[in-house]
């Protein structure tokens, strides 16, 4: 299949053109991108982005549309025509809590381990083992309507550890869930890369992204926006401060009147953003009369930038759902 | 709930394999077969009593009331006692009915509303493994089914005893038959209240035209070959044929049109299904 420039260590995902439509909606359009073994790897996105399908289009919950000088490979088999090479190699968390309400901790994640094929002492050690490193241990006989949702969302993420997964795919894994649950989900999430665990995740979160992904691919509307290291996409692409004046009916004057100084400057809402390298040169500005009598009561600052600046650049900071 | 006081303190565990290392090979058919089918064997062992009482309490009711009301009225059908008619006619329908529940309100909530099906999709197994073994598992119903109607029956000497047991063989077939048709239904459906046609529009009719209640040459010649279209006919023939004993050149062209029932319904079901949950 793939020949010539293959590198020492094969990349666990290879994507080449991948598309995908549904009946006239184009969800991912002609995407290619890479996912090299022990990293993270973020989709990045909006809601409608794209990021869904193309994650369930990797373990064959989806299937992309057949055209010349499109390929998917996982771990080298095509999702399509060998999808079981894959899924016994793979770990899913996906967006939905899919639980068995019905069935108690152990027992969900029993039925789960005979799926996987797992002889029936290994699977007992197994799930003692994730239930301590998920910390769900006091939870084992527990019925699944008694979890709270951060617990079952670790419950899943054991749940798709069970066989020792080589690639764990997770869509979303932090939506809804409280700050003290996300971080310890990172720190796990973390570890688990650390011991050579290959991550492709979804998510709308920047913190997330700046968190765990080495690498973050910015979708929008089923195409790559960017590409990059979270940091080195901040630094490349952003100046590092940003002044943020609320303006209200003023924003236009407010923003010829800045950009005379050679700011750049974007405007949202009612608020306008004037970016630049030097956090002085914002301060003084605020400072200056003409633009302080624009601004609306004292409402102004300077900050740094974040990933969500460049996200919100990125994909528009209108909401086109 | 403070989940923020949860020490953290637990090692990453070691037991997958590292990165690089071989593919591990993925579990054989009949073994992914048999884990769904385990899966839903776990959720139903879960209420035994709920869900392991009523097969051998219907049988009674209907017995009592049937028996010893119309019992006294209706004496023989085709050379049998009533009750003995009726009573090899119970175990089958009664198989029909839980595999056609099974893959229909069971199936439609666990692809709907549980998403149980998404999640299971995730690991080692095909939708054709998914449903196969969903179909199994209906099969296995409609032999646990009409293997407690059939003890019930031989508890009160309705049925001779050893050899009916046999009858389950064709419980099981039925359960697969009516699993298969009951896919297929559910693959039509949008709504879960679009089922009430098919029980009260195919089912009920069923039970009582398929010589279950009364012998098929009670109908009128006209109405004969429509009896013959129906999947319980088969089923419920074969059955008697095992109950009494008396085996004839229809046994095997019974099995035949329960054999075609399957195929057809199954394979229309499950290419369908797989539409809604692979997109």
């Amino acid at each position: 299949m793939e020949t010539g420039e293959r590198a020492a260590t094969p990349d666990v995902i290879r994507a080449v053109n991948v598309r995908k439509t549904y009946e006239d909606v184009e969800a991912v359009k002609s995407l290619s991108f890479r996912v090299p073994p022990s990293t993270c790897f973020g989709l990045l996105g909006p809601n409608g982005a794209g990021k869904t399908t193309m994650l369930k289009m990797v373990y064959a919950k989806c299937r992309r549309d057949r055209q010349d000088g499109s390929s998917l490979s996982v771990f080298g088999h095509d999702p399509d025509t060998n999808e079981l090479a894959i899924k016994a190699q793979s770990g899913v968390v996906p967006q939905e809590d899919n639980l068995d309400d019905e069935l108690s901790v152990v027992q969900n994640l029993r039925v789960y381990a005979r799926l996987y094929g797992m002889p029936r002492a290994a699977a007992g050690r197994r799930i003692d083992e994730l239930l301590a490193f998920m910390e769900l241990r006091e939870k084992a006989r527990v019925k699944i309507r008694e979890l709270s949702g951060g617990m079952k969302r670790r419950l899943i993420i054991a749940r798709a550890l069970l066989n020792g997964p080589r690639l764990l795919i997770l869509d979303e894994p932090t939506t809804g869930l409280d700050p003290q649950v996300r971080h310890l989900i990172w720190d796990k999430l973390r570890q688990l890369k650390g011991e050579g665990l290959t991550i492709l995740l979804t998510t709308h979160y920047m913190e997330e992204a700046f968190q765990i992904c080495d690498t973050v691919l910015i979708l929008h509307k089923g195409e790559r926006v960017m590409e990059g290291a979270p940091r080195s996409l901040l630094s490349e692409r952003l100046e590092p401060f940003v002044l943020e004046i609320r303006a209200g009916h003023a924003v236009e004057r407010l923003r010829r009147r800045v950009e005379r100084d050679g700011l750049r400057t974007v405007v949202a809402g009612d608020q306008v953003q004037v970016f630049g390298r030097d956090p002085a040169v914002l301060r003084a500005l605020a400072a200056d009369p003409a633009v302080s009598a624009e601004a609306e009561g004292a409402a102004m600052h300077v900050r740094e930038t974040n990933l969500e600046d460049l996200f919100l650049e990125a994909t528009g900071s209108a909401l086109d759902e | 709930m403070s989940e923020a006081s949860v020490p953290r303190k637990a090692s990453v565990p070691r037991s997958g394999p590292a990165p690089g290392r071989a593919a591990r090979p993925y579990p054989p058919l009949s073994s992914r077969l048999l884990s769904v089918w385990y899966r839903h064997y776990r959720v139903y062992v879960k209420s035994l009593v709920s869900n392991g009482l009523p097969p051998f309490l219907e049988p009674l009711i209907f017995l009592a009331g049937i028996g010893l009301g119309m019992g006294r009225y209706v004496t023989r059908m085709e050379n049998l006692p009533y009750i003995t008619f009726l009573a090899t006619g119970l175990p089958i329908t009664a198989a029909m009915f839980t595999a056609a529940f099974e893959c229909t309100f069971g199936t439609f909530v666990r692809l709907e509303f549980e998403k149980i099906y998404d999640g299971m999709l995730a690991a080692p197994v095909t939708v054709t493994d998914l449903l196969v073994g969903e179909v199994l598992w209906a099969g296995s119903k409609g032999l646990f089914f009409s293997v407690a109607v059939t003890l019930v029956e031989s508890a009160f000497g309705i049925v001779p005893f050893p050899l009916t047991l046999l009858v389950g063989f064709i419980g099981f077939l039925t359960g697969i038959m009516f699993a298969c048709i009951a896919l297929f239904v559910t693959s039509l459906v949008s709504s879960i209240n679009h089922f009430n046609f098919f029980f009260t529009g195919f089912l009920s009719p069923m039970f009582f035209f398929s010589g279950v209640v009364f012998p098929l040459s009670n109908l009128p010649p006209v109405l004969r070959p429509v009896a013959e279209i129906f999947p319980l006919t088969h089923s419920v023939r074969a059955a008697r044929e095992i109950a009494t004993g008396h085996l004839t050149p229809w046994f095997l062209l019974d099995l035949a049109c329960i054999g075609a029932f399957v195929l057809v319904a199954g394979f229309f079901g499950i290419r369908r299904l797989r539409r809604r949950l692979i997109q």
